[in-house]
């Protein structure tokens, strides 16, 4: 550890040995969080992140919604939520949907996967640095909470014309949210080089 | 008073990817010996880059809430619906909670982000030194609550997809949603140009 530590939020220099050796540690001034590590193992997070997988293959096999109309039934998946707009020529706002839902998380999992399999391997994975400064940035990137309670709003608003069946989709989708949420505050960025450069905190 | 001493006067600069600290040594470019990422003192040009962005979100905001976002065409009506009448058709529906929802996230969210980082670049453009506690608050806020206004897209993206019936009814994306959509995407990233330390260096301690 250095003997200082910068707030990356107000540039407050504090003394290593003054904040204390917690697992979380917020900067005196600003009340930034300067410092967070997990009590999670690597193992646990490989599990944690091989059910993520697990769940977003899971999302995108099976319907999300199913609409039926006189008898008939439509159902949409998530890949085809951003192809519909695809097919209207809505090209930038389906690239993002399909971004945010689908490719982020399936790059957070692959990328996790892949270091802390490598670490737990003791060995260092190649591109180790692209892929955490990658994974730091793309963070806010990742929405499935947001896209959640956008399907919630659509989901009530087709309710008023036709019946509405939630799918198998919809639910894993749902438990991929929470998964992720586990997952990130499991492998917080600093928890990521302790592991890397095998230090206990 | 406690005095307060900043890694700027001190030669320490903060790693904005891995957050480690790094020794300036006075180099014209500075990698962190962690991670490899080039370490600035400030984030370079965040006033001008913010602003540049913030700017585009304001002018994208009308089009955004005036033209439509959605057209549905059914057996007896055609109609387009912006933001606002999406909002208050949900209310007809009784679901007021989900009609609150939608307006705080589609039309309240936005207008809050431009509204908060306007008057944030403008306290810096006036120097101002008080309350840099309660200014990075404010923005901390809105870099939190910034994705929560893609929820409209979403629910337009799912309704594409899924009403497209010959016989009931077919809906269509309209440019509003492009238009928001590019909101939503500039003023999230005129959030992570912004440089919070700069509040700080004008302003008094605490």
């Amino acid at each position: 550890m250095p003997a200082m530590i910068v707030c990356h939020a107000c540039d407050l220099v504090h003394r290593r040995s003054a904040v204390g050796f917690e697992s979380r540690i917020r900067c005196v001034r600003c009340r930034a969080e300067l410092y967070r590590t997990s009590s999670a193992s690597i193992d646990a997070a490989i599990a944690v992140a091989a059910t993520a997988a697990a769940l977003l293959l899971f999302s995108n096999m099976f319907p999300l919604v199913a609409l039926q109309v006189n008898g008939s039934a439509r159902t949409t998946t998530l890949l085809g939520a951003a192809w519909g707009l695809y097919g209207q020529g809505y090209v930038p706002i389906a690239a993002l949907v399909l971004v945010t839902t689908v490719l982020i998380p399936l790059f957070q999992i692959a990328a996790l996967l892949y270091v802390l399999i490598s670490l737990r391997m003791r060995r260092k994975p190649r591109g180790q640095n692209q892929l955490f400064r990658a994974l730091t940035r793309i963070r806010p990137w990742a929405m499935p909470e947001v896209f959640m309670l956008g399907a919630l709003v659509a989901l009530v608003k087709l309710s008023a014309m036709a019946q509405v069946v939630p799918g198998i989709a919809l639910f894993a989708y749902g438990a991929l949210m929470l998964t992720l949420a586990g997952l990130t505050s499991m492998t917080p960025t600093e928890q990521f080089w302790q592991w890397a450069l095998g230090r206990r905190p | 008073m406690t005095s307060y001493v900043r890694g700027r006067d001190l030669g320490l600069l903060v790693c904005t990817e891995c957050r480690a600290t790094v020794r300036a040594a006075g180099a014209a470019r500075v990698r962190c010996p962690r991670c490899g990422a080039v370490v600035h003192e400030r984030k370079p040009h965040s006033v001008a880059t913010t602003t540049a962005l913030v700017v585009s979100a304001a002018l994208l905001y009308l089009p955004a809430n005036l033209l439509p976002v959605m057209h549905m065409r059914t057996v007896f009506s055609d109609e387009d619906d912006t933001i606002m009448s999406g909002v208050l058709s949900l209310l007809q529906e009784g679901s007021w909670p989900l009609a609150l929802l939608v307006f705080i996230a589609s039309i309240v969210v936005p207008l809050l982000k431009l509204v908060a980082m306007g008057w944030l670049l403008s306290s810096l453009a006036l120097r101002s030194r008080g309350h840099p506690s309660q200014r990075s608050k404010l923005f901390r806020f809105v870099e939190f609550i910034g994705r929560w206004s893609m929820l409209d897209v979403y629910a337009i993206a799912l309704l594409v997809a899924l009403v497209q019936i010959r016989s009931l009814a077919v809906v269509h994306a309209g440019l509003g949603a492009l238009a928001f959509c590019s909101v939503v995407v500039l003023t999230m990233l005129a959030a992570q140009s912004f440089d919070e330390r700069l509040l700080w260096d004008t302003g008094r301690d605490g």
